[in-house]
């Protein structure tokens, strides 16, 4: 009897430990590691975000801010260390010093430009608004008002919508925004152009459609800290991966196109 | 279905079953198995005499049934480093379903405790036993039988609860689907397949349950 109550009490630390043991054997990518090493700069990105930051055929991740930013590192001669999380609590992230920059085109506006330190732009490009392929009633953000629109709640995407006049949804991502397109849950959802043309091309979805450019230029840049030492860095380093070409060849190789200027 | 989504459903199992084994199993078990502990002293806590010690169980147990589990988490992972408490993802996400499955389970252990006849604390007073070992050989054992369904709940409830540890940048089986879903645009076959895995992982680790019953019937005074 006694030994069989110390035994049922020991069972839960035996199964601990076995199972610390199991996962400790696990070779994963070190996952938002505490404190920041020297050598090592720590990024934060969404590893769900395509053509910018996702994981390949082989679980690798890569996309067009995951090289940029790796080239910026290797610029500085640092080793970098990813951390992977969703949008909507990136900068909670950041300000908690998980990673010390943040890849995941950024856009650059008043509001983070105030409370974050913004590196200079690595990519420009314009807003669309994406809306069912047999919606002909939307032509131009006028058209917006009054419309539901689904947007991740911190992008700037969602700022536009709530501009144009439309009641906004909250969403993950633009895949989720889409999803609820197709199914006539919202009428519009707004996002990056090249975003929208990397889903349009890998899915080849003709249920959604552009409907018009929102003719704003965007620009993208790296956000870190207020104060951080590190800006004026990657700002060196990106300056000289423009002037060699790097930053025009990387995407070259994602968009057939020159987006970073 | 078409064959690439055939084809990507075959393809994704190894990876989207190497998130459970890397992340939803492990989270689950180690939680748990903390989370039980925890919740034996916190049961013991609450049925003390002494009014600071059950007091201070009963305001924890609140805490942690009052509040969102993904809020609880939040605060482990983004709140505490202004803190100067900064815990990786992995730890963070044991913290907080440990301290999560310690008040829910605290209340389980504590309604079984009290189940127990009056008349097995008084019968082991009669041979004289005193509080520990009473409550050590005599009625533990007892309310054990009687927690079992309900705290199996609990740690079916548990399994599934992991998947928030998703927000939270730990890699688990929701995670790996949401990476492999991101390229491929193919969120309805990923999130149905990981759906699938969570069932099959929830069905194998509740196999013991009935066992666990049988076993612990012994104990029980008839």
């Amino acid at each position: 009897m006694l030994r069989t109550s110390h035994r049922l009490l020991v069972l839960p630390v035996v199964l601990a430990v076995g199972a610390l043991a199991a996962c400790s054997s696990g070779d994963e990518a070190p996952q938002g590691a505490a404190g920041s090493e020297a050598g090592v700069l720590r990024v934060g990105t969404e590893g769900t975000y395509s053509p910018f930051s996702f994981h390949d055929a082989d679980g690798e991740l890569t996309g067009y801010d995951v090289e940029v930013v790796t080239a910026v590192a290797d610029e500085l001669g640092l080793d970098v260390e990813f951390s992977e999380t969703t949008w909507d609590s990136i900068f909670a992230g950041l300000e908690a010093e998980r990673y010390d920059v943040i890849a995941n085109q950024v856009t650059v506006n008043d509001e983070r430009a105030g409370k974050y330190d913004l590196s200079e732009p690595y990519t420009v490009s314009t807003g669309v608004a994406l809306v069912a392929a047999d919606n002909d009633a939307v032509t131009s953000l006028a058209d917006v008002s009054g419309l539901t629109a689904a947007q991740s709640a911190t992008s700037n995407w969602s700022q536009v919508a709530t501009d144009a006049g439309a009641t906004v949804e909250s969403v993950e991502g633009l895949t989720q925004a889409v999803a609820l397109l197709k199914q006539g849950r919202i009428d519009v959802t707004f996002n990056d152009d090249l975003a929208v043309l990397d889903y349009l091309k890998q899915s080849g979805d003709t249920s959604v459609k552009i409907a018009f450019e929102t003719g704003d230029t965007v620009e993208q840049a790296f956000a870190l800290r207020k104060g951080s030492d590190l800006t004026v860095r990657i700002d060196e380093a990106l300056a000289s991966l423009r002037a060699d070409g790097t930053l025009t060849q990387i995407s070259e190789k994602w968009f057939g196109d020159d987006v970073t200027q | 279905m078409t064959g690439d989504t055939w084809d990507l459903v075959v393809s994704s199992i190894g990876p989207l079953l190497s998130g459970a084994i890397r992340g939803t199993i492990p989270l689950t078990l180690i939680s748990f198995a903390i989370g039980l502990v925890l919740a034996l002293v916190v049961a013991l806590a609450r049925l003390s005499r002494n009014r600071l010690v059950s007091g201070a169980a009963r305001v924890y147990i609140s805490l942690i049934r009052g509040t969102p589990l993904l809020v609880q988490l939040f605060i482990i992972f983004y709140a505490l480093p202004s803190l100067g408490l900064v815990i990786d993802p992995f730890p963070s996400a044991v913290v907080a379903f440990s301290l999560n499955v310690g008040g829910y389970a605290a209340e389980t252990i504590r309604a079984a405790i009290l189940s127990v006849p009056r008349g097995q604390w008084e019968a082991a007073a009669t041979i004289g036993l005193d509080h520990r070992l009473t409550l050590q050989r005599v009625v533990l054992p007892q309310a054990l039988r009687v927690a079992v369904p309900p705290l199996s709940n609990t740690f079916i409830s548990l399994v599934k609860d992991t998947s928030l540890a998703s927000t939270i940048m730990v890699t688990e089986l929701l995670r790996k689907a949401q990476e492999i879903a991101a390229p491929t645009y193919e969120f309805m076959t990923l999130y149905s397949l990981a759906a699938v895995i969570y069932w099959l992982i929830c069905l194998v680790l509740s196999t013991g349950q009935s066992r666990l019953e049988r076993r612990l019937d012994r104990f029980v005074a008839h």
